[in-house]
């Protein structure tokens, strides 16, 4: 098992390297040089070459991917062309905000949706109702639900706060209630397709053997469903999980600029429309490493819950 | 199911007459601003007027126009280049088979969005320029959904005689394969249609669309996003135009197969 997920890690490097190479060639062809745009239009020739020089991009650049790549791994980003702060340090302590927002987003959604698809009484109003939430999840984008949430529950009824981030330092309270609309923006899409795996695969399991053995026993049928149907119907949710996590991604980048949380999406959009390159470079890195690593993660659970399959 | 596709098709109906009749629906110019900002939903104005004072329901109506064109012209991109690639992995299968697969797990892994922002932050948000990128990042389902259905239709009996008769391979994949996936393409278009919407309305709430002043559904909601508590339907309105376009796209997809 272990020698396993190394060998899937040393099996990612390749493409990562693949991946930036491509991110970092494209970025500077296209963008031409970032220093032109620094200094704007009427900056003249020699001071554009002058600062091409003091940032080296004057080099080939396949040496300066590897001289950036090399000092990547180093832990050096270089620096903020807006904030000339150093990337590292503005990169790392936004992670941490993205990964608990993702991790509520996807823990709602897949409770959500095994919950509710397993309660065993009031079947079809509740089929009805979670198919309606699920379409609903599926096609309102991040950002309307998310106004929309913001419209309802900060300006007309002002039960929750409309937008910002509170640190978990400044009060558990205020730090939840901050996270309670983004977390529901996030998971909706995710509860939609989630619902839809659940139910089909929680069909299938309700049909079998032991589940009627388990009703022939004298089970309760809410002890049949939680207990034998759902852990035997969570397998493809698993999957499906590990599937979407780009799709994540791209939610927590809209969910994050909506609710102004400082999180790695956010930072992402700023680089971009700022043409901010060494922080946009080093997002795209985290983002993609990021992502291949928590496929990665899928897999490995996916093993754990389901030791018939092997992990090759 | 077919009570559903009929929603969606009827969804979609209405979403395509109000982009091509946009300027008989409503007398007002989408690009003009006058003195009535920030106005909220009156018997003049639907759905209000905007910061500048333009109409907003005769935006929202133009906007459809955007959308459609980016929405339809990138699933056209998409199933283009993912119809070819999948039919060649799935029939083909061996080396091509191999680099196809890699090529596919390699960008359906990646963040669609996130890519999109990255090129077209890169090459500029013009409507082409949309269609392509949007395309682009969306092939890739569309190469893996035909290669998983070639796959299968390649082992039936029908498709071993022909290739026993001395059929030539394209003639195969156009008289044997092709009628057998053209719904499943087509229900997936409808998809991709959906998610293309919903993407470039992403990208535009992002500051990522066609710029002004085109009406345009995701930069209008941004826009309005900051006049929320005075008024709501500066960035309701078209937020709302996108979910239920999105939503008609999908439904029709959902049911075809």
């Amino acid at each position: 098992m272990l020698t396993l997920i190394i060998r899937r890690i040393l099996l990612l490097i390749p493409n990562v390297i693949l991946l930036t190479a491509l991110l970092f060639w494209s970025v500077s062809a296209l963008l031409g040089s970032p220093v032109a745009m620094m200094l704007g239009q009427d900056a003249d020739l020699e001071s554009i070459a002058a600062l091409n020089a003091k940032y080296g991009f004057d080099r080939p650049i396949v040496v300066q991917y590897a001289d950036w790549i090399w000092s990547a791994l180093n832990g050096d980003f270089g620096r903020s062309y807006t904030t000339q702060q150093s990337v590292a340090d503005a990169v790392l302590p936004r992670i941490p905000v993205s990964l608990e927002l993702a991790g509520w987003a996807i823990l709602l959604a897949t409770l959500g949706a095994t919950v509710l698809n397993s309660i065993p009484v009031a079947r079809r109003a509740l089929t009805a109702m979670n198919t309606g939430l699920s379409v609903v999840g599926i096609t309102v984008p991040n950002f309307m639900l998310g106004i929309s949430l913001i419209y309802l529950f900060s300006v007309q009824l002002g039960w929750l706060p409309t937008t910002g981030w509170v640190d978990w330092s400044d009060g558990v309270g205020a730090h939840l209630l901050h996270l309670i609309m983004p977390t529901v923006t996030l998971s909706a899409f995710y509860f939609g397709s989630f619902t839809l795996v659940y139910r089909a695969e929680y069909r299938a399991t309700y049909r079998q053997m032991f589940i009627k053995v388990a009703r022939a026993k004298g089970l309760t049928e809410s002890r049949v469903s939680f207990k034998h149907a759902l852990p035997n119907s969570i397998l493809p949710v698993i999957t499906f999980m590990g599937l979407s996590l780009g799709q994540l991604t791209g939610g927590a980048v809209v969910t994050e600029t909506v609710f102004s949380i400082p999180g790695v999406g956010r930072l992402f959009v700023d680089s971009i429309t700022g043409h901010d390159f060494p922080v946009m470079l080093a997002v795209g890195m985290v983002i993609i490493v990021g992502v291949m690593l928590m496929n990665l993660l899928a897999d490995v659970l996916y093993t754990v819950v389901n030791p018939q399959i092997s992990l090759d | 199911m077919v009570a559903t596709r009929w929603i969606g098709l009827s969804v979609i109906v209405l979403v395509v007459a109000a982009a091509v009749f946009a300027p008989y629906l409503t007398s007002y110019d989408p690009s003009r601003s006058s003195v009535d900002f920030l106005q909220g939903a009156s018997a003049a104005h639907w759905l209000g007027t905007d910061d500048l004072g333009r109409d907003v329901l005769s935006r929202v109506l133009y906007g459809a126009r955007t959308s459609l064109i980016v929405g339809i012209g990138a699933a056209l991109v998409a199933t283009l280049l993912g119809v070819p690639v999948g039919l060649m992995a799935g029939y083909l299968g061996g080396r091509v088979d191999v680099v196809a697969v890699q090529l596919i797990d390699l960008f359906v892994a990646l963040p669609g969005l996130v890519l999109a922002l990255i090129i077209t932050a890169m090459v500029g948000a013009t409507l082409e320029n949309l269609m392509f990128v949007l395309g682009f990042v969306m092939w890739p389902t569309v190469a893996r959904l035909v290669r998983g259905q070639v796959l299968n239709i390649r082992q039936s009996v029908y498709v071993e005689a022909a290739i026993a008769l001395g059929g030539r391979t394209v003639w195969i994949l156009w008289a044997h394969i092709w009628p057998n996936i053209v719904r499943v393409v087509a229900a997936q278009f409808a998809i991709t249609v959906s998610f293309a919407i919903f993407t470039s309305a992403s990208l535009s709430f992002l500051g990522l669309g066609v710029p002004p002043p085109t009406p345009d559904w995701g930069g209008m909601v941004r826009a309005g996003f900051d006049f929320l508590a005075i008024t709501p339907l500066m960035s309701l309105g078209p937020g709302a135009a996108v979910a239920v376009t999105v939503f008609g796209f999908y439904l029709l997809g959902s049911t075809i197969e």
